[in-house]
C-alpha cells in the first residue's frame, strides 16, 4: 500500500513532481554528459601527450631530456634499439635523431629541429603525411638528402619545392657540421611553433648529416594494449643494460609532468562542478520536499490520526522519493545517454572555440574534437550518488513528517 | 452535579450511567493550557467525565467550549496539560507518539468534520486503510469492509477516489473506515457540520444503528441539532468545563 500510495501522491501532484523530476533529471543528464565529455578530453589529451613527448615510454642517453645537448646521445644505437624492441610490452619502439640547427636559404636562415625518422615506424604514433600541404613524404621521395620544412620556414626562407637548403649543426663531439638538403615537401600543422620550427628527413639522411652514423637520440616506445607505461619502462630497464649504456628511461608522465598536472587539475575541476550542480539540485529538492510536506501537513497528520505511525509516514514520503528518484535517473540517462551519443557522433570542434593554437607541452591539440566516452564503472558510480544525493535530501522532509503532532497537523484546535 | 471534584464509587449525578469500574472512558480533573505567544488560553478546566460502553453521547457547546480539544485528548491526538484519561483501563495520557498511534489504531475510530479521506485512495481502500495499518489479510479485509459500504449505500461506489463522492458519501466511506477495525469508541468531530440536515439525519441514524446493533460507543463533538436530538446523552461544555448534562448512559 505504501508503494501504491506513494506512486498516486506523485501523480496528484502532478507539476511539482514533474518540476522536481526534471531537474533531477537534467542534472544527472548534464552529469552523464560532462562526464563522458571529460573523460573522452582525458583521453585525448593523454594521447596527445604520449604524441607530443615521443611516445609512451622515451630512451635517451642519460641526462638528455633535461639538456637537450647534442653530445648526449645513444652510442651503441642497434644494441639498445634490439633490446628495447625485445622488452616485454613493447608494441613500436620508434628511433630517432634531434638536432637542433640553423636551416639557411639565400633569404635567410631559421632555428629548427631537425628530426631525423624512421616514416614506416614513426606512423604507429603520429603521421606527419597528414598535415602535408605540398611535396611528397618521405615515404615517396627517391632522394637521399630530402627534407620537410614547416610552411613558415618555407615563407621566411622564400623556398620553393625543390631548392636546395643547408643545415648547420653541432655534431655529437661538439664539432659544427653542415649538410645539403632538398625541400621536397611542406607541411602546416596549425601548431605555430611547430610550423615555426619543424624540419623532417630520414633517419639516415639525419645520421649523416650530423655524423650520427650508428648513433640516436631518442627511441619512443608505444607499448601493447595491456601493458603500461610503467610496466614497459621497467621491462625496458631490465633488457637494455640501462647503467652500461648511459642511458635514460621515462615514461611520458615523467616527462611532461606540466601536462599530468593540468590533465589532473581538470579532471578536479569537472568534479568540483558536477559537486557544486548536485549540491544546488539537492538544496533545491529538499527545499521543495520541505515545502511539499508543509503542504501536505493534514494528510500526513491525518494518517498519523489513523494509526500510521511516524515511520510509516516517512516511509510513505521516502517511498515517493525513491519513485521519483528511479523515474528521473530513467529520463536523465535517456537524456545524458542521447547527449553521450550525439556527442560521440557529431563531437564539438573546439578549434571552432578559438583554441586552434593551444598546445601544452609539445602537445598538439589543433584538431581536438570534443567527443564523449562512456566509461561504465564512473557512470553506474554517478548514478548511485545521484540516487544517494536525491533520496538523501527527502530524509530531513521525511523527519519532519513524521514528527508533525497530529493534532497540530489536522488543525484540531477550536 | 455536573463536573466531578473528586472520584467516588457508584454512579454519579450528572454523569448518570458511569461506574467507576465500568466506565470505558474516564476523565478526571483535566486541564489544557496552550501558549499563544504570552497568552495563555485554558481550553480545559479541570473536566470529570465518564463515558460507559456502548453510549451514544454528545459533546455540545459553543466554539471555544472545549469540545474538540477534549476529543483530541481522549483519541490521543493531544496530551493534556494535567489531569488523566483512562480508556478502557489504560491511561492514555502519558502515551508517547508511537504507542499513541498503536492506542488509535487499536482502540478508537475517528470521524472528522472535513472527512479526511485520502486522496489517492478510492472509497473502498480508504476503508480499508485502517485495517491494513493493522496487518489484516486482504481477504478478511474485504470480508469486513464490503458488507459495512453496502450498508452505507456505497455498493456502486467503492472505486471512486474522494474527489468523485459527494460530501455524504466520503463521510459515510469515513464511518466506514472508524467501523472496520471494530474499535471500541469512535470519537467523531462535529461529524455533520459540512452536511445538509438531511444528509445528517440519514447518516446519524446509521451510525444509531451501528451503535445498536454492534454496540460501539459513540462521543460526538456538535453543535448540530440532529446530532443534538439523537444523542441518548449531551453534556454541555463551557468555557472548558462540563456545564451540564441531560439524559442517560446506556
Amino acid at each position: 500500500m505504501t508503494w501504491r500510495m506513494a506512486w498516486r501522491n506523485l501523480w496528484r501532484h502532478r507539476t511539482r513532481t514533474l518540476i522536481m523530476t526534471s531537474a533531477v533529471a537534467f542534472s544527472y543528464a548534464l552529469f552523464l554528459v560532462s562526464m563522458g565529455m571529460g573523460d573522452n578530453g582525458h583521453a585525448q589529451m593523454l594521447e596527445a601527450a604520449a604524441e607530443g613527448a615521443g611516445g609512451d615510454v622515451l630512451v635517451h642517453a642519460d641526462g638528455y631530456w633535461d639538456n637537450r645537448s647534442s653530445d648526449l646521445v645513444i652510442r651503441n644505437a642497434q644494441t639498445v634499439l634490439n633490446a628495447v624492441e625485445s622488452a616485454a610490452g613493447v608494441e613500436v619502439a620508434i628511433p630517432r635523431v634531434l638536432v637542433n640547427g640553423l636551416v639557411s636559404s639565400a633569404a635567410g636562415n631559421r632555428p629548427v629541429m631537425l628530426q631525423g625518422i624512421v616514416p614506416e615506424r614513426e606512423i604507429a604514433l603520429q603521421d606527419y603525411a597528414e598535415d602535408l600541404e605540398a611535396g611528397e613524404f618521405l615515404t615517396e621521395s627517391t632522394r637521399d638528402d630530402p627534407l620537410i620544412l614547416g610552411a613558415t620556414i618555407v615563407e621566411k626562407l622564400k623556398l620553393e619545392l625543390g631548392d636546395r637548403v643547408v643545415l648547420t649543426a653541432s655534431d655529437p663531439e661538439g664539432e659544427v657540421t653542415r649538410a645539403l638538403f632538398h625541400l621536397t615537401g611542406i607541411v602546416e600543422t596549425g601548431l605555430p611553433e611547430t610550423d615555426e620550427g619543424l624540419a623532417l628527413t630520414t633517419l639516415d639522411a639525419a645520421q649523416t648529416a650530423v655524423a650520427m652514423d650508428g648513433m640516436l637520440t631518442q627511441i619512443g616506445v608505444i607499448v601493447a594494449d595491456g601493458a603500461t607505461p610503467d610496466s614497459v619502462a621497467a621491462a625496458i630497464h631490465a633488457a637494455a643494460d640501462v647503467q652500461g649504456n648511459g642511458l635514460e628511461v621515462m615514461t611520458w608522465r615523467e616527462a611532461i609532468p606540466e601536462m599530468v598536472a593540468f590533465i589532473e587539475i581538470d579532471d578536479a575541476f569537472l568534479y568540483i562542478y558536477i559537486v557544486v550542480i548536485f549540491a544546488v539540485v539537492a538544496f533545491a529538492i529538499a527545499n521543495t520536499f520541505l515545502m511539499a510536506v508543509m503542504e501536505r501537513v493534514r494528510e500526513f497528520g491525518l494518517l498519523n490520526a489513523l494509526g500510521l505511525r511516524g515511520g510509516g509516514v516517512a516511509r510513505l514520503l521516502l517511498a515517493e522519493t525513491v519513485l521519483m528518484t528511479l523515474l528521473a535517473l530513467a529520463v536523465g540517462f535517456t537524456l545524458g545517454y542521447s547527449g553521450h551519443l550525439a556527442m560521440d557522433h557529431w563531437g564539438i570542434p573546439v578549434g571552432g572555440w578559438g583554441v586552434e593554437d593551444m598546445e601544452i607541452s609539445g602537445a598538439n591539440f589543433a584538431d581536438l574534437v570534443m567527443r564523449s566516452t562512456v566509461n561504465p564503472g564512473k557512470w553506474i558510480m554517478a548514478t548511485l550518488a545521484v540516487a544517494l544525493i536525491t533520496i538523501g535530501s527527502a530524509l530531513y522532509p521525511a523527519y519532519k513528517a513524521s514528527s508533525l503532532a497530529p493534532s497540530e497537523a489536522m488543525r484540531f484546535y477550536e | 452535579m455536573n463536573e466531578h471534584t473528586a472520584p467516588s464509587n457508584g454512579p454519579r449525578d450528572g454523569d448518570v450511567a458511569t461506574w467507576d469500574n465500568g466506565a470505558l472512558i474516564r476523565v478526571r480533573d483535566l486541564t489544557r493550557v496552550y501558549h499563544q505567544g504570552t497568552l495563555e488560553v485554558h481550553a480545559l478546566r479541570g473536566v470529570n467525565l465518564d463515558v460507559g460502553e456502548g453510549e451514544f453521547t454528545a459533546l455540545s457547546g459553543p466554539s471555544g467550549s472545549g469540545k474538540t480539544t477534549l476529543l483530541n485528548i481522549i483519541g490521543v491526538l493531544d496530551h493534556p496539560t494535567s489531569g488523566s484519561v483512562k480508556v478502557d483501563g489504560v491511561d492514555v495520557s502519558t502515551m508517547n507518539r508511537g504507542e499513541a498511534a498503536d492506542f488509535r489504531l487499536a482502540t478508537a475510530g475517528f470521524i472528522f468534520q472535513a472527512y479526511n479521506l485520502v486522496p489517492v485512495l478510492t472509497a473502498y481502500e480508504n476503508a480499508e486503510f485502517t485495517l491494513m495499518l493493522k496487518g489484516v489479510s486482504r481477504s478478511e479485509r474485504r470480508d469486513r469492509v464490503v458488507p459495512l459500504l453496502e450498508r452505507v449505500g456505497l455498493a456502486g461506489m467503492m472505486d471512486r477516489k474522494p474527489h468523485e463522492l459527494s460530501g455524504g458519501q466520503q463521510q459515510r466511506v469515513a464511518i466506514v473506515r472508524a467501523l472496520a477495525t471494530e474499535p471500541k469508541i469512535i470519537l467523531a468531530d462535529e461529524p455533520t457540520a459540512n452536511l445538509d440536515s438531511e444528509t445528517s439525519a440519514e447518516l446519524l441514524d446509521l451510525m444509531l444503528e451501528l451503535n445498536r446493533d454492534l454496540n460501539t460507543t459513540f462521543l460526538f463533538s456538535t453543535h448540530d441539532p440532529v446530532v443534538i436530538e439523537r444523542a441518548r446523552r449531551v453534556l454541555k461544555l463551557l468555557d472548558g468545563r462540563v456545564a451540564d448534562s441531560v439524559g442517560q448512559a446506556a
